[in-house]
């Protein structure tokens, strides 16, 4: 359990130090059953911090995003440390971030916030239907009870919660400077029984799927802009020079960016689920990044975002790697 | 030529008829000229002739052509003789692109019209490239005019005479206190019973004096910065614990060492003693003493005896200094050479042979301490001594036997250690010298008697009255615990007869193969050298380039490379050398044109260029955006070889290799994808 | 006009060793099915998998990368990387519902000419058995 008082005391303490720049975390959303991140840049304004079910945002996407200004003439940049708040599956993020180098580990300070899992918003609605108010959402046993206009309703968890909680493997952050709360029980084991299901179909059934799919998608990139992972200065799908893909929101343009994205995402992603949880569209885009992640660790034994001196899938090879289907 | 649209010259080859015969080349033509970019199209038998270049010579220089496509035989063929032809023209090399229309269209397909259809996408695709062309740089480094050699043995000790002959600067560096290395722990070798130590030693004491040559005995490479031309090492020069230029040589301490005698001493295969301070043999350059700080009472427990270190006591010349330090070392050279040599093959590693614990089963190199004059017995094939050396017997049944460690996949050596059959030919002969009467039997695999005078050196020893029996031991023990008795059975088949046997016998001679060193991952990690599946340094080509790596201005020498005899050392070692000194004396290398490059603004330094390059040849530096430090992927030319691993892995694209640039493929993948 | 279907291949040999086993396969005037067309890459190391996807884009009814034997690149480790992509990149093709035949690999080394002649004659056959690749083609509008 996260104390809210404890957790906003030690944001204070942390924001207080000259060492830190600015402290990532939640507030209360606008609307619905999702919270909102917030980016602190004082130690007067933690009160607006909260943790419950509804903080579902990957934090760790803000350390990578975040842009960097030119630097005014004759002032230095500012490089003091950035804090966030992780739950379990979002630290692997940082982690994967720090095996890329993408910044210093002694950049960043890490609150760590065992979790116990978050709603999914399409559950939620589906049970409630949409809200025009933020939604209160507190844990009791392993029911959530949900407060809409005023009344107070328990729902299962196991009904609302998101998929990825249900078989999450790493509820306690695997990285972290400050522990907010005590460490709690790994609730799920995770045997990839969706990647299974899917893998029954044919290749037709499989395409046509797809095709159904990628007819909806608007190419908006919601899914790249908020993945923790996406970072790159110049992103492959949108580069001119040379063009791997068109503007048009074809068929065919649409599977190879999704082609591309999961490609690049292989060894790498580490299962947040935020890009599908944004996708405006409603695209299961998982289902392709849960088969990628079960292949890599069935044959190279290796999962990304666990241990920071790890070396990158791709760049790195085993002589024995597996070589099945090579002639 | 500033106008940068690209003017396309295609030229169509008939090759006689082999192009001709299959390809409707007019046809090609045709459609080569509703091409985009496209201002010249011609076809003639012959392209790669002298009438055939200066067609694109003059089209060149009159049409104002700047990409030139050569649709012909493989590129693997003719590229290098097109590159020239427009560099003659004025025109950048690398504006070239050739189309393969004979060994991958119409020698393999049978079907006209398929081939026809295949040869216009092919040169359309080659059209679609040459559009997307840049001219590239071939630039060229400095040579320093100096060589580093790694080991001294035969094969280190030879390169660097080599090189120092012909003028230039030599450093030698050489890890154990005296140079030689393996060769000068034979006794006689094979085929003209030559005594090593009287070959080696001249050409030992030449190292040590010649004038262009820096000895560094006693001391590691550390560390190795740089490329072809410019490298830089760092060379840990340990402390003797003597001074080097006080020391006369003259052994007075050794004798005087509380120590002595009382140490396996490693020259001797740990059969004849030393003490702490040693010279490791007589004829050791340089004659300089050495003191072992793991060994010595002074150095690992700080005391010795009660009136203190008798060694510094006895000498005359105030030479031993307990203060010494290592010291670091840092020099520039041009090329390097390795020569580390080999280690045999452990022969605890096959317990059945019992060598372990049985002073008369002894490898082939404990043999040729054993009947050398210099060695522990004086040149006795003594077993069986004391602890102070006295007593001991003369063997009258002796047993050698082949392949010890090598062509064996359960010890993982499936090598031909290449040596052994020669070496225990000699052995046995040697045996047979020093005892007339001697029942001496050679359990063999088979002969391998390639080499010049080995034949008849194997003829000679078999006429000696030496058995060859053919059969592979299964075991080899001590037939009774009494210490008195020294029979040592050794469990055999006769394969040619089908006898099974055990034959008795005093001494046996394990014929143990060569491996690579102990610390070869050092030194691999030290150069980026590769090993081939033996364990041996990788060369570049083993046919054509077996002294040079993949690394250029990186040269092998000597059994480091592979198992080889002294020969074969020597004539390798002077291949290296040659190789070297094509880069020295030259003074210029040129490097290649087709490499990596990053374009920085679009690099998010994560790194993953830099662990997948084989060469080493990305960093990751510093660069300044707009007042934030940010680390971004440098390429080093002179290491970049063009593979253009870097690209695949890279997500962003940032990292190209020039002439096969993902923008300079897709336009390919665009016409050739394309169903006709 | 109903003639059989003759499947489009887009190939990537490697320089050193499949591009060398390939001109092998033509001097030895080794017959193969004209299908397919090849790229000429430095390493097999080289090839990014999302050229593969990009050739079925383009309308290849099937792709095939070609390099050293692994151990034997001439650029020490480049068809090791080149291998793990490939497997990975197979994987995900096949959750696409790309029919697996399409996507293919080999080793060839220099002297494998009759060997290159097989791989194309197989890799033909598989892109042939899975038909004409429709699914995210780029389809040509023409005005």
């Amino acid at each position: 359990m996260v104390d809210q008082n404890k957790m906003r005391d030690k944001a204070r303490e942390v924001l207080e130090g000259d060492d830190v720049r600015r402290l990532i975390g939640w507030k209360r959303g606008t609307y619905g059953f999702e919270a909102a991140p917030s980016v602190l840049k004082d130690a007067s304004e933690v009160d607006r911090l909260i943790w419950d079910p509804t903080c579902v945002g990957n934090l760790a996407g803000f350390l990578t995003l975040e842009e960097k200004r030119p630097v005014p003439r004759g002032s230095e940049p500012d490089t003091r440390k950035v804090a966030v708040m992780v739950k379990g599956c979002d630290s692997r993020a940082v982690v994967q971030q720090l095996v890329e180098k993408a910044y210093d580990r002694d950049k960043v300070v890490v609150l760590g916030i065992p979790c116990t899992g978050v709603i999914d918003r399409r559950k939620a609605e589906a049970m409630f239907g949409e809200q025009s108010e933020p939604v209160e959402v507190s844990e009791k046993g392993d029911k959530l009870v949900v407060n809409i206009g005023g009344e107070s309703k328990e729902v299962d968890k196991k009904d609302i919660l998101a998929d990825k909680c249900l078989r999450c493997r790493f509820p306690n952050p695997v990285v972290s400077d400050f522990m907010l709360g005590e460490e709690v029980p790994v609730a799920g084991t995770d045997e990839f029984a969706d990647v299974a299901e899917f893998e029954k179909m044919t290749p037709e059934e499989k395409w046509k799927f797809w095709e159904e799919q990628y007819s909806k998608c608007i190419r908006c990139y919601s899914c790249r802009n908020v993945c923790p992972m996406c970072y790159c200065v110049e992103c492959v799908a949108t580069k001119l020079r040379p063009q791997w893909t068109r503007r048009s929101t074809d068929i065919s343009e649409n599977t190879a960016y999704h082609i591309q994205r999961a490609w690049h995402l292989s060894g790498r992603c580490i299962e947040c689920g935020e890009c599908q949880r944004v996708c405006p569209v409603d695209i299961p885009i998982m289902t392709l990044n849960r088969r990628m992640t079960r292949d890599v660790k069935e044959m190279f034994d290796y999962e990304p975002g666990l241990d920071v001196e790890a070396e990158p899938l791709l760049s790195c090879f085993n002589p024995q790697d597996p070589e099945d289907y090579i002639m | 030529m500033n106008d940068s649209r690209p003017k396309i010259g295609v030229y169509v080859c008939h090759c006689g008829i082999n192009i001709g015969s299959v390809v409707d080349v007019p046809a090609v033509i045709e459609y080569v000229k509703t091409l985009p970019g496209v201002e010249i199209a011609r076809e003639y038998t012959y392209m790669c002739s002298d009438p055939g270049q200066n067609l694109v010579k003059d089209d060149i220089r009159n049409e104002g052509l700047n990409r030139v496509i050569v649709a012909s035989c493989s590129p693997r063929m003719h590229e290098p003789t097109f590159r020239k032809t427009l560099k003659e023209a004025g025109l950048n090399p690398y504006f070239l692109e050739m189309a393969n229309i004979r060994e991958q269209d119409s020698w393999v397909h049978e079907d006209h019209a398929a081939a026809t259809k295949k040869a216009k996408q092919l040169v359309e695709a080659a059209v679609a490239k040459a559009s997307v062309l840049e001219a590239l740089e071939e630039k060229e480094v400095d040579v320093i005019p100096s060589c580093l050699v790694i080991g001294a043995g035969i094969a280190g000790i030879q390169s660097a005479l080599d090189i120092a002959d012909a003028g230039y600067k030599v450093y030698v560096v050489e890890k154990t206190p005296s140079v030689g290395g393996h060769m000068s722990q034979l006794d006689k070798t094979f085929p003209t019973l030559d005594c090593s130590a009287c070959i080696l030693t001249p050409k030992m004491v030449d190292v040590a004096n010649h004038p262009n040559i820096e000895l560094m005995t006693y001391s590691q490479v550390e560390e190795v910065t740089g490329f072809v031309g410019n490298f830089k090492a760092k060379i840990r020069k340990r402390a003797r614990y003597v001074d080097f230029d006080k020391c006369t040589g003259c052994g007075i301490c050794a004798e005087n060492c509380r120590l002595a005698g009382k140490i396996p001493s490693e020259f001797d295969e740990n059969i004849g003693k030393r003490g702490a301070v040693y010279l490791p043999f007589p004829q050791a350059v340089p004659a300089k003493y050495t003191i072992d700080p793991e060994r010595c009472l002074q150095l690992s427990k700080g005391k010795c005896g009660k009136e203190g270190p008798a060694c510094a006591e006895a000498c005359t010349a105030g030479a031993i200094n307990f203060e010494q330090e290592d010291e670091i070392v840092e020099i520039d050279c041009g090329t390097i050479i390795v020569a580390t040599g080999y280690d045999v093959f452990d022969a605890s590693r096959k317990p059945e042979y019992g060598w372990t614990g049985n002073d008369n089963i002894i490898t082939g190199l404990e043999f040729e301490r054993l009947v050398s004059a210099s060695g522990p017995t004086g040149g006795k094939p003594l077993l069986g001594r004391d602890k102070k050396g006295e007593g001991g017997y003369l063997p009258k049944k002796v047993a050698f036997i082949h392949c010890v460690g090598s062509r064996d996949e359960s010890v993982g050596n499936e090598y031909c250690s290449r040596v052994c059959c020669m070496y225990l030919a000699k052995q046995a002969h040697l045996i047979r010298d020093k005892l007339p009467e001697a029942e001496i039997t050679v359990f063999y695999m088979d002969v391998r008697a390639f080499g010049k005078g080995f034949e008849e050196f194997y003829d000679r020893v078999r006429r000696e009255g030496v058995q060859y029996v053919r059969g592979n031991p299964s075991e080899i023990y001590k037939k009774s615990p009494d210490p008195e008795d020294h029979t040592v059975v050794v469990k055999v088949e006769d394969t040619l007869t089908a006898t099974p046997m055990d034959y008795e016998c005093d001494l046996v001679v394990l014929g143990v193969g060569l491996e690579p060193r102990k610390d070869v991952r050092e030194i691999i990690d030290l150069f980026k050298l590769s090993q081939s599946t033996d364990g041996f340094f990788l060369e570049a080509h083993p046919k054509l380039r077996p002294v040079d790596t993949a690394s250029d201005g990186i040269f092998l020498a000597g059994c480091c490379q592979g198992p080889k005899d002294i020969p074969d050392t020597v004539a390798q070692a002077k291949g290296a050398a040659s190789s070297a000194l094509i880069l020295i004396a030259s003074g210029r290398v040129k490097v290649e044109a087709q490499v990596s490059f990053v374009t920085s603004s679009e690099c998010r330094g994560c790194g993953f260029c830099v662990e997948v390059c084989p060469f080493g040849a990305i960093e990751l530096v510093d660069e300044n955006r707009m007042g934030n430090i940010v680390q971004v992927a440098l390429v080093n030319e002179a290491l970049c070889k063009g593979c253009g691993s870097c690209a695949a892995a890279c997500l962003s694209g940032a990292i190209q290799p020039r002439s096969f640039k993902d923008e300079q493929i897709l336009p390919q993948i665009a016409v050739l994808g394309v169903r006709t | 006009m109903s003639e059989e279907f003759e499947p489009n291949i887009v190939a990537f040999l490697c320089n050193w060793c499949s591009y060398a086993g390939a001109d092998l396969a033509g001097t030895s005037r080794m017959h193969y099915l004209p299908n397919i067309k090849i790229i000429r890459v430095m390493c097999s190391g080289r090839v990014n998998p999302l050229f593969l996807v990009n050739a079925l884009q383009q309308g290849a009814d099937g792709v095939l990368i070609s390099g050293c034997h692994p151990g034997d690149c001439h650029y020490l480790e480049g068809n090791f990387f080149a291998r793990r992509r490939f497997m990975l990149a197979k994987k995900l093709l096949e959750q696409i519902g790309v029919d697996p035949g399409r996507v293919n690999m080999s080793w060839v080394s220099a002297s494998e000419g009759a060997k290159f002649k097989d791989v194309i004659d197989e890799t033909v056959a598989k892109a042939k058995a899975a038909g004409p690749m429709e699914q995210f083609r780029r389809r040509q509008i023409n005005w």
